[in-house]
């Protein structure tokens, strides 16, 4: 009898760690959110944009998906998953990917926005569960990314500037795919970070004022060309 | 050893009787496909229909704190003694005094529905609800609230337990439960269905109206669901207030300007008024629509250009055959009513 329980604690002990010894090292990525050289600030603070229009950000809030991992090989791994990157939610701009991949990444790759097959699908949960207010109820789908905030040049009420982009229908398709170079070599646990810029948002493919339009809320052509601004403003910065 | 061996059975029979307990599994409830009807294309697979979910979408159904006040449930604008439309509304009362922009649908046989909405903005039907709920015009709530107010109710919580298993209250499991309790919503024992399963006859108007309607009608309202989905320009012109394009909005395609989802016609003497926006307050209203009052645009439909030629005499035919499609069974079925009763209350009648 006391044989069998000892047996069976030292087979308890034994298969636990032997689990955590085999875990591999986990991959993380870390999202920094700037306006030109400045750190983003919610609410308080005020920036220029390349229109010399002067703005606060109330909301900032994008879809991260379809992360792949490269070396210059062209050897690839990908990591399914969706993830809602809000910058009101410190935890979300820092996640873990999967396991370190088995190779040097020299570029990572991601779409911005969300996969068709879920925005037909019926209701999803987690990061897609559109009580995260990234779901337009009347016209089905995702806003795959959303700047909002205030600004003196916007003509709309309370000078609100709105820029809700959204659409995976082929004709007003707004996701968009990010492909990175890293320049650094990622050894055991990893942690890439990924620098975002809200100054492209007005200016890259397309010159957007806030004086000229202030309210995206819907998909279309104004919807792609902001997702062609914001593509752009994503950039490597540091490994770990 | 002894002790080993009772202790054993013991364990066993403990966590035996706890699975039987915790795991009490819920009770399956059958979807009736009625006899020759299509196949449903809602996926019974991911939400199947049980009597805990149904019971559950019910009582969200009739649920008024879902609204931002606590003033109106989704029964509020959807009342089954008119096949879940709003009775005499050409357009439903929303939160704070304002009104929709349409006139709200019946609800029936959503089973065999593709996408939502007159003008198809949504694209399953567990979605569809939140866009009432969150519409300033219509419930004015958000999500984030309603699921907070529904884990504030321990109602709820053992509801969800026992429809899904635990007691995670989330935006799928309470739009799956809504799902469950409109889709048993199914209409399919009018006179109409009932001649047509050779139970019944009708009587010489309605044959006639029958007749009218096979060759000038059904190519939009298709039999059995008496609509065949499609959006089209029936020649409504625009209502300069509302400024409702319809289809427009959605495809943001100028070929479709001013089409709306053809209505199914299920039930149709008890959903007046009519058109998208309420704007014919009887069915003689809709048939001086097509025959005369049309306006023919770019859009219009091919069938329509010439307008739709009626008759005195077909038009008090097609009223006639159109009271065949009335199922009282399904106006009066107590499984739709609100939680405790058998037929829907004076109270539910006050939008």
């Amino acid at each position: 009898m006391k044989q069998s329980i000892v047996w069976i604690l030292v087979f308890g002990v034994w298969s636990l760690t032997g689990r955590a010894m085999a875990q591999e090292p986990i991959m993380y990525l870390h999202f920094e959110h700037r306006v030109g050289k400045d750190t983003l600030e919610l609410m308080n603070k005020t920036y220029i944009n390349a229109h010399n229009e002067p703005f606060t950000v109330n909301k900032f809030k994008y879809y991260i998906s379809n992360i792949v991992l490269r070396d210059s090989m062209n050897k690839a791994e990908a990591y399914p998953g969706t993830y809602l990157v809000d910058e009101a939610d410190k935890w979300s701009k820092f996640f873990a990917i999967g396991e370190l991949p088995h190779f040097n990444p020299r570029f990572i790759e991601f779409t911005i926005g969300v996969d068709s097959i879920y925005n037909v699908g019926g209701v999803h949960t987690g990061s897609l569960d559109p009580i995260k207010g990234m779901f337009w109820t009347w016209n089905n789908g995702y806003v795959f990314a959303k700047l909002e905030g205030q600004s003196d040049s916007s003509h709309a009420a309370a000078n609100y500037f709105m820029y809700d982009v959204g659409g995976y229908k082929q004709r007003h398709n707004a996701t968009r795919k990010v492909k990175l170079e890293i320049s650094h070599t990622l050894i055991h646990s990893g942690t890439l970070t990924i620098k975002a810029d809200l100054l492209k948002w007005f200016q890259a493919v397309t010159n957007i004022s806030i004086g000229q339009s202030s309210l995206c809320h819907e998909p279309g052509k104004f919807a792609m060309q902001l997702a062609d601004n914001y593509a752009t403003m994503f950039s490597v910065t540091e490994m770990k | 050893m002894k002790v080993f061996k009772a202790i054993s059975a013991l364990l066993c029979f403990i966590i035996f009787g706890a699975a039987f307990i915790v795991v009490s599994k819920p009770k399956k409830l059958k979807f009736p496909v009625p006899k020759g009807w299509a196949q449903p294309v809602y996926d019974f697979k991911s939400n199947p229909i049980t009597q805990e979910g149904f019971e559950l979408g019910r009582k969200l159904f009739y649920d008024e704190r879902l609204s931002k006040d606590s003033s109106i449930s989704c029964a509020g604008c959807h009342q089954q003694f008119a096949a879940f439309s709003t009775y005499d509304h050409n357009l439903s009362h929303g939160f704070n005094n304002s009104l929709t922009t349409r006139n709200a649908p019946s609800l029936q046989n959503l089973a065999w529905q593709k996408d939502f909405m007159a003008d198809g903005g949504i694209m399953h039907l567990d979605l569809q609800p939140l866009a009432p709920m969150t519409a300033s015009n219509e419930m004015g709530e958000t999500i984030e609230t309603i699921v907070r107010k529904l884990n504030g109710d321990t109602s709820y919580k053992r509801m969800f337990s026992a429809a899904f298993g635990d007691v995670t209250i989330n935006t799928q499991r309470m739009n799956r439960a809504i799902s469950q309790f409109v889709l048993m919503m199914v209409s399919s024992n009018s006179k109409y269905d009932r001649v047509m399963r050779k139970q019944d006859t009708f009587n010489l108007p309605q044959q006639l109206g029958y007749d009218i309607f096979k060759r000038k009608c059904t190519s939009c309202h298709k039999e059995p669901m008496f609509t065949d989905y499609s959006f089209r320009n029936n020649g409504m012109a625009l209502e300069k207030t509302l400024n409702d394009y319809g289809r427009m909005k959605i495809t943001q395609d100028k070929n479709d300007s001013l089409k709306f989802r053809v209505p199914s016609l299920r039930n149709v003497a008890v959903t007046a008024p009519y058109g998208h926006d309420g704007r014919f307050f009887s069915l003689s209203n809709v048939f001086e629509h097509y025959r005369d009052k049309m306006v023919v645009g770019p859009t219009t439909d091919s069938l329509l250009k010439k307008k739709l030629p009626l008759s005195n005499f077909e038009i008090g035919q097609l009223t006639a055959f159109l009271q065949t499609l009335t199922d009282t069974s399904f106006l009066k079925n107590p499984l739709f009513a609100p939680p405790g009763y058998n037929i829907t209350p004076s109270f539910i009648h006050n939008h």
